[in-house]
């Protein structure tokens, strides 16, 4: 079917009229228009305006719920028997730090001896031993604190032998 | 809250319009009383949905019908299958009886009886519901393009199926 075909054929059906409805049909449709709908959340009664004692009401609760609680617990600290409170420890922890003006680091020998070993050749190794007792001395003069650590060290050295 | 029609309002628009529903709808429907039953709930359904008090889209009012149809179609299936009943096309016609060339009338109901749904469709809602592609396509759900091809070819298609008939 060409255009010219297309046009024509289509001009034919435009002649054609859809059949009207039957009146009781139309009776029935205009009995039916359509009533407002309610849009969802919208609310037909009326809004209450809020009036100024619910506005204190709404307000003012809360703030003296929370007045009474701070009140009841400064009596049940007035009450509570004396003593360090956390307040205090925290207070106590929060000295300054050490500051250490004097230094001393010293060791001490406490012990020298030698030992022979094998390694897995065969062949003699000899390891010189020797312990020794370090000894660190902090002070703050400031505070008058003073602190000694003294740690143990043990120091091995290998020493070959010649062979000829 | 919605804004209703006035009752002028209402009449003068079903009184232009109910006659390319009721064709549309008498091809979707199985009964004229499930026709005319779609018809008044996709209405009242599409008046309420547009909601501002002004008439709603054909577009909209076609494409309930359409959805509706559809939705009526299924639970039917549903009841004959329960009942094994069996529906009867409607007999009424579908175009204007006053109008001079009966026998053309009646071969162009004949041959668009025997169209394939998909190619009806577009050509009731194109010719006499005086939709666009684009309204079409909204309508139906389908792309303009597939529209404006099913249009074509159902054309095309009932054009042969008069021709086989007036032969």
């Amino acid at each position: 079917m060409n255009d010219r075909e297309h046009e024509l054929f289509e001009a034919e059906l435009r002649r054609l009229k859809p059949a009207e409805p039957p009146e009781e049909f139309m009776a029935r449709l205009a009995a039916a228009q359509p009533m407002p709908r309610m849009q969802p959340g919208v609310r037909s009664w009326p809004v209450r305006q809020p009036n100024f004692w619910r506005v204190l009401l709404r307000w003012l609760a809360p703030a003296m719920a929370g007045a009474a609680m701070v009140a009841a617990l400064l009596v049940w600290q007035m009450h509570q028997p004396e003593g360090r409170s956390p307040s205090q420890t925290v207070i106590a922890s929060a000295k300054p730090a050490l500051k250490a003006d004097n230094v001393e680091i010293d060791r001490q020998l406490v012990a020298a001896f030698d030992t022979v070993a094998r390694m897995p050749g065969g062949e003699p190794v000899r390891f010189r031993c020797r312990e020794w007792m370090d000894n660190v001395v902090l002070r703050d003069s400031a505070q008058g604190v003073e602190v000694e650590q003294r740690t143990p060290r043990l120091e091995v050295v290998p020493v070959g032998f010649e062979t000829y | 809250m919605d804004k209703s029609p006035t009752q002028a309002d209402w009449r003068r628009w079903l009184e232009d319009h109910a006659p390319k529903f009721l064709l549309f709808a008498r091809q979707k429907a199985r009964s004229e009383a499930d026709a005319q039953d779609l018809i008044q709930e996709a209405v009242v359904e599409a008046w309420q949905r547009q909601g501002d008090g002004q008439p709603p889209p054909l577009a909209l009012v076609f494409a309930t019908i359409h959805r509706r149809a559809i939705d009526l179609a299924r639970s039917e299936d549903r009841r004959v299958g329960r009942e094994l009943a069996v529906v009867e096309p409607p007999a009424e016609s579908w175009f204007d009886t006053t109008v001079e060339d009966r026998e053309l009338r009646q071969l162009i109901q004949d041959a668009m009886n025997r169209l394939p749904d998909m190619y009806r469709e577009v050509i009731t809602l194109k010719v006499w519901g005086g939709l666009t592609f684009a309204e079409i396509a909204d309508a139906l759900g389908i792309p303009a393009n597939t529209a404006a091809s099913r249009y074509r070819y159902g054309l095309a298609e009932l054009r042969k199926l008069t021709k086989e008939v007036l032969a």
